[in-house]
């Protein structure tokens, strides 16, 4: 902006050098030299005072914006006492927590925890499963084989960045990503005469599209259990155990044949309704039956490839969805509240 | 996959099939695999339609397109208008009606086979034009059975047979279509190439219901090689590729007449989702969904006019560098370098079991053809039809990896089937390039015998099976059972490629028998506890704390848009990225939680809630943090929140006070806050905080934490944040570490405390816990013996008069074990700190 007024000019030169010094930029506006540009207008001469005007308001207004600029840009503010347990001057409002009765666990994990109860209950041990993991993990260690068409069932999420076989990293479309790590883990076990047990919850990723049915982050329990002697009755007992546990009442059972590579046999696991007693109800679409999981008994290349003797030892293992454990139970119909943080969704599990 | 039951049935196994539809599905649904709907009738699609002959056809008189018909239902239909000899009056458009042909008459009240499970048509009698036409007469299009719509369907008497083409039969009779199709998961039969075939299919469904059934003896036994008379077309093979193209089958036929398939085929092929095309294409299809098996045909003549030399030559090759092959599907693609490409020795004609190339596609003009039946290694099928995105039918069959001992068999019966269809004849010897173990075709079958006992198979499926018992069930589907001793000597059929362990034919064992007989035991364990695992039951904790402190506990998405990490200021390039997403939220992997929980306040704030703190417990990479053990991506466990109040509630102080007071009650031990210094600056994880409103923060003493504070102001403004907001994210473990130090008991004093007040004037830039440390150390240095001393904060106070200065009130309450103390006795010990802290911070007691 050219000024023409010599004691503009001197102001404006005056105040932008300062504006760079200034803690608070916005005092600026209030500077002395601006407010005495002010009251030279009021005793100028009325022909005066037009062009004059103009100029100290114009310059105003350029120092406004400058402020305004320089406020956007700011990663100036005041630096508070970072080790005192209140600000200064805030007698009146001092920092609070937020009353108790707002407050909310998240529904998967709260259910996810009552779910872990029964386990810890039954004897199973438990341990989270990975975000991030490899090609072995996910599929390898899983009797699928390089190319194995049955790898397409399960949209993995792939990174650009690769391992030390150059191999991406993978986010874990099942929790089985755990299965070899359990059975590592927990091999001395049988050596001592006990069984492997664990559970495995935790997050997994399908590369699908949203809506309100499908999502692609969403919560699996994977169980494994390995001793000698283990067959397909104990399998389905212990699932059958552990639902009738959860919902508090006597069900029924049955098994689809299924195929996954890392079982054999491979069963898909189904449940009487337990909201209707099998007379049909909107959460099992009027069938009286509810799909929930896959098992079966862990495939002997899986079990080799922990090192565990096929000849001796026999296992079950089993993975199924916690979200649709959680939408069944409360009614939710829509997937997306889960990851979506809105309020509206988890004040209600206050 | 779709099944038509009638299409198994012609093969003879009415017995299959002789259970109500409903309880054979929901046998199927238990013991095959999970049906994809409810079984569907496709007879029901005909109720009422009539076969009639068209008596008479005239011209409409007031409509050039249309004819007025006469037709003979036999007498059959009622409530219809008849004229005195019975015949019924039908308009009719189509080209090709005539009087004298056989056609579906739909009459009044029945409704149009295409029209069903979309917008219903129900036909009545209507005057069209002026002339009153009852019902219609229907196109193979408007009866659902192929997507011609050129013409009526006409049923030629001498395909149906004499007895189904008399006016006034039933509609549904003809054609095999009072049909049952039954919807299959296909994932059930991802290692069952077998059971992508019809006989594949109609054998498990007789071996759960303990029926034994036996394949086609054209199937079964060897096949009988024609002797043909003639070798007219010259063929020349050539595989460069064994390892991949294990088998491959090749025969010439000459004289083909190329026309449409008849209606029963094109019917059938359309009932399992496959379009009729001619009648050599469609014979190739229809043999692939009875076995699985895969076929192709070329035109001979089209191959020979691209070959170099004498006559046609076919080669098995990878392809060359620059390549390219146009599809029948209209696309020309360049494969990948280890693609199968079957060729001339000059060009490319084909991707080797994916699709064929329009070069030498069989078309009306064709005479002479080449027929195809060959084996693809699974795996280079799959890569190469998911690096060019070319997918068919062959593919999704090829790529379960079909047995290799079937491809003559199938080839010689296709050509029969040709012959009689098309009255092609086959010429020249059939060429069969075979790189299979020879001892595989000695034995019938792909892998050496399994060698099982009944105890093995029983002690995994918790069954008492005898040896008979398990012969049966397995001799039921075809496989072949020698016992010997205890033992049980188990051969698994030619088409079987999955047998090859003993878990393998437990598993056949156990689905033949079914599940829900087995006897349900729980597993038996001794009474050791299970310990809970650290991680999970620190979780628990920390939700369960967070959430009784008032915070809501969320759940977000592991991974982020780059647009939220160009706003917060982390560099993408130290996120793993997804190189795969279908969306473009999805790009990264978060490196820490509080991008993702800022992003959600906003929202929030404007659906009404005025003051909230969000938490979240979730895991973080980053290319900053280490490789693990087993060389993966470190993990970190990471509890984050953030608190916010809408900017009219007016909150006093700064919001970090209020995040800092969230984390002290969590972790309820005493907590170390320093300024983030230069070393730590550059991390992802400090990079939406405004450093001279953050720290920090560590256990005292102990290990670091996180991070605590505001916002950088152009991270608030880009996320739209109150001015009061802050948050902090912590390592969980730690955290967790820190809890289990918490709650130390300690004595509580028999005699009654006194509480005094001590208010320094310090200079304001006297961090508050120097001074609160400084103040307690000289207490203890004046502190009497066997007390108590408790100091907390009661206020910081600044003049607006007096800017260099604050003032910092703390309380003392000091109770004594032995004695009554006295004020006189505290107030003494205040003076002397009072005095210390004037000599070290120039402070004044106020």
């Amino acid at each position: 902006m050219n000024y023409q007024n010599p004691r503009v000019v001197d102001t404006a030169s005056i105040l932008k050098a300062r504006l760079p010094e200034l803690s608070s930029k916005a005092d600026i506006l209030k500077a002395i030299e601006l407010k005495a540009l002010y009251d030279e207008l009021k005793v100028l001469p009325a022909d005066q005072k037009a062009a004059f005007g103009a100029e100290v308001n114009a310059l105003r207004g350029e120092l406004e914006q400058l402020v305004r600029s320089v406020q956007a840009e700011s990663t100036d503010t005041t630096p508070i006492d970072i080790t005192a347990p209140f600000d200064i001057n805030s007698k009146d409002g001092r920092p609070q927590l937020l009353p108790s009765e707002t407050g909310s666990q998240h529904p998967l994990m709260f259910e996810l925890n009552y779910i872990l109860d029964i386990f810890y209950r039954m004897g199973f041990a438990a341990v989270e499963s990975r975000e991030i993991d490899d090609d072995f993990h996910m599929f390898g260690s899983l009797n699928f084989a390089e190319d194995h068409p049955a790898r397409d069932d399960y949209d993995t999420f792939m990174t650009t960045q690769t391992d030390a076989n150059s191999k991406p990293f993978i986010a874990p479309a099942h929790t089985s990503t755990m299965q070899h790590r359990a059975l590592l883990k927990y091999r001395a076990n049988l050596e001592a005469g006990k069984p492997i047990s664990v559970i495995i919850p935790g997050r997994v990723f399908r590369n699908e599209d949203l809506d309100a049915r499908h999502e692609h982050t969403f919560y699996q329990l994977e169980g494994v259990y390995v001793d000698k002697g283990i067959n397909v009755g104990h399998l389905i007992a212990t699932l059958k155990t552990f639902l009738q546990e959860y919902y508090g009442k006597q069900l029924e059972v049955k098994t689809q044949p299924f195929y996954f590579p890392f079982t054999e046999p491979s069963f898909e696991f189904t449940l009487s309704c337990p909201f209707c007693d099998k007379q049909g109800c909107n959460i099992c679409s009027q069938s009286g039956w509810i799909e929930l999981l896959g098992c079966g008994m862990i495939h002997p290349n899986v079990l080799h490839a922990a090192g565990i003797d096929t000849n001796i030892y026999t296992g079950f293992a089993w993975g199924g969805g916690i979200d649709r454990l959680v939408m069944m139970k409360y009614g939710i119909e829509d997937v997306r509240y889960f990851e979506s943080a809105r309020l509206d969704f988890l004040r209600q599990f206050s | 996959m779709k099944i038509s039951l009638n299409t198994i049935k012609r093969y003879g196994y009415d017995e299959i099939f002789k259970s109500p539809i409903d309880e054979l599905a929901d046998k199927i649904g238990t013991q095959l695999g999970g049906l994809e709907k409810e079984p569907f009738y496709l007879g029901g699609l005909y109720e009422g339609i009539l076969v009639v002959r068209v008596v008479s056809c005239e011209d409409h008189p007031d409509a050039d397109r249309l004819h007025v018909c006469m037709i003979d239902d036999g007498g059959v239909a009622n409530d219809v208008e008849r004229n005195n000899e019975g015949l019924v009056q039908v308009v009719c458009g189509a080209p090709n009606v005539k009087a004298g042909m056989t056609v579906a008459w739909l009459p009044p009240g029945s409704t149009v086979p295409s029209s069903v499970g979309k917008d219903p048509f129900v036909l009545e009698a209507r005057e069209l034009r002026g002339v009153v036409s009852n019902g219609m007469l229907a196109s193979p299009s408007e009866l659902a059975i192929t997507d011609n719509h050129d013409g009526l369907l006409e049923i030629v008497p001498e395909e149906v047979g004499p007895e189904l083409s008399k006016p006034g039969t039933e509609f549904k009779r003809l054609y095999d279509l009072d049909d049952y199709i039954l919807d299959i998961e296909n994932k059930m039969f991802t290692h069952r190439p077998d059971c992508f075939g019809l006989l594949g299919v109609g054998r498990e469904i007789a071996g759960i219901q303990g029926i034994k059934f036996t394949s086609p003896e054209w199937y079964s036994l060897k096949p009988k090689l024609p002797t043909p008379s003639t070798n007219d077309l010259k063929l020349n093979f050539n595989n460069e590729l064994p390892e991949a193209v294990r088998r491959f089958v090749l025969l010439t036929m000459k004289n083909v007449n190329v026309k449409p398939s008849p209606v029963w085929l094109q019917s059938l092929l359309s009932r399992h989702g496959v379009r009729p095309i001619n009648n050599v294409v469609d014979i190739t299809n229809y043999y692939m969904i009875l076995t699985g098996q895969p076929l192709h045909a070329y035109d001979y003549d089209k191959v020979s006019a691209l070959s170099g030399g004498d006559g046609a030559s076919i080669v098995v090759r990878n392809p060359r560098s620059g390549e390219k092959i146009s599809l029948l599907n209209g696309k020309t693609i360049e494969p990948r370098s280890e693609a199968i490409m079957i060729a001339t020795d000059k060009q490319l004609i084909g991707i080797g079991g994916i699709m064929g190339g329009s070069d030498t596609e069989v078309d009306d003009s064709t005479k002479n053809i080449i027929l195809e039946v060959a084996n693809f290694d699974m795996y280079s099928i799959r890569r190469t039809s998911m690096a060019s995105g070319v997918f068919s039918d062959a593919v999704s069959r090829f790529n379960k990896g079909q047995s290799p001992l079937q491809n003559l068999t199938i080839a010689v019966k296709a050509a029969e089937e040709l012959s009689l269809l098309s009255g092609a004849e086959m010429t020249g010897e059939i060429i069969d390039d075979n790189h299979v173990e020879q001892s595989s075709f000695d034995r019938q079958s792909l892998y050496v015998p399994v060698k099982i006992t009944a105890a093995y198979i029983n002690d995994r499926l918790g069954l008492e099976l005898s040896q008979t018992d398990i012969k049966t069930l397995l001799n039921n589907v075809e496989f072949k059972v020698d016992i010997d001793d205890r033992d049980l000597i188990v051969s698994a059929p030619f088409w079987r490629t999955d047998i090859e362990l003993r878990e393998d034919v437990v598993e056949e064992v156990g689905r033949l028998y079914g599940y829900d007989e087995v006897p349900l035991n729980l597993p038996t364990r001794d009474l050791t506890p299970t310990s809970k695992d650290p991680v999970l039951t620190i979780k628990a904790e920390i939700r369960d704390r967070l959430a009784r402190s008032g915070a809501n506990e969320a759940l977000t998405y592991s991974f982020v848009h780059g647009n939220l990490l160009d706003k917060v200021g982390q560099a993408k390039d130290k996120a793993y990225a997804l190189s795969n997403a279908l969306s473009p939220d999805l790009q990264y992997y978060r490196m820490s939680l509080m991008p993702s929980l800022l992003d959600k306040v906003h929202a929030n704030l404007k659906a009404g809630y005025d003051q909230f703190a969000l938490f979240e417990l979730g895991k973080t990479h980053g290319l900053e943090q280490p490789v693990d053990a087993e060389g993966l991506p470190a993990e970190y466990d990471i509890t984050s929140l953030v608190v916010a109040a809408n900017d009219k509630l007016r909150q006093t102080g700064a919001a970090y006070y209020q995040a800092r007071k969230f984390l002290t009650n969590l972790v309820g031990t005493e907590l170390e806050f320093v300024t983030v210094g230069k070393a730590m600056q550059s991390f992802a994880l400090v990079q939406p905080y405004d450093l001279n409103r953050s720290a920090l923060v560590s256990v005292k003493g102990g290990e670091f934490l996180g991070i605590i504070g505001e916002f950088k102001p152009n991270v608030a403004r880009q996320l739209k944040l109150p001015k009061y907001c802050a948050g902090f994210e912590v390592d969980t473990v730690v955290l967790g570490n820190a809890l289990k130090q918490r709650s130390k008991y300690v004595t509580i004093p028999r005699f009654p405390k006194v509480t005094q007040d001590i208010t320094l004037k310090v200079p304001a830039d006297l961090g508050y816990q120097e001074l609160f440390d400084f103040v307690w150390s000289e207490l203890a240095k004046v502190q009497p013996e066997h007390t108590l001393p408790v100091l907390s904060p009661i206020d910081i106070f600044q003049r607006p008069d007096d800017l260099e200065h604050k003032q910092i009130s703390l309380r003392l309450s000091l109770a004594s074990y032995d004695r009554t103390m006295t004020d006189n006795e505290v107030n003494q010990m205040l003076e002397s700190v009072a005095v210390a802290a004037k000599a070290k911070f120039g402070a004044e007691r106020l």
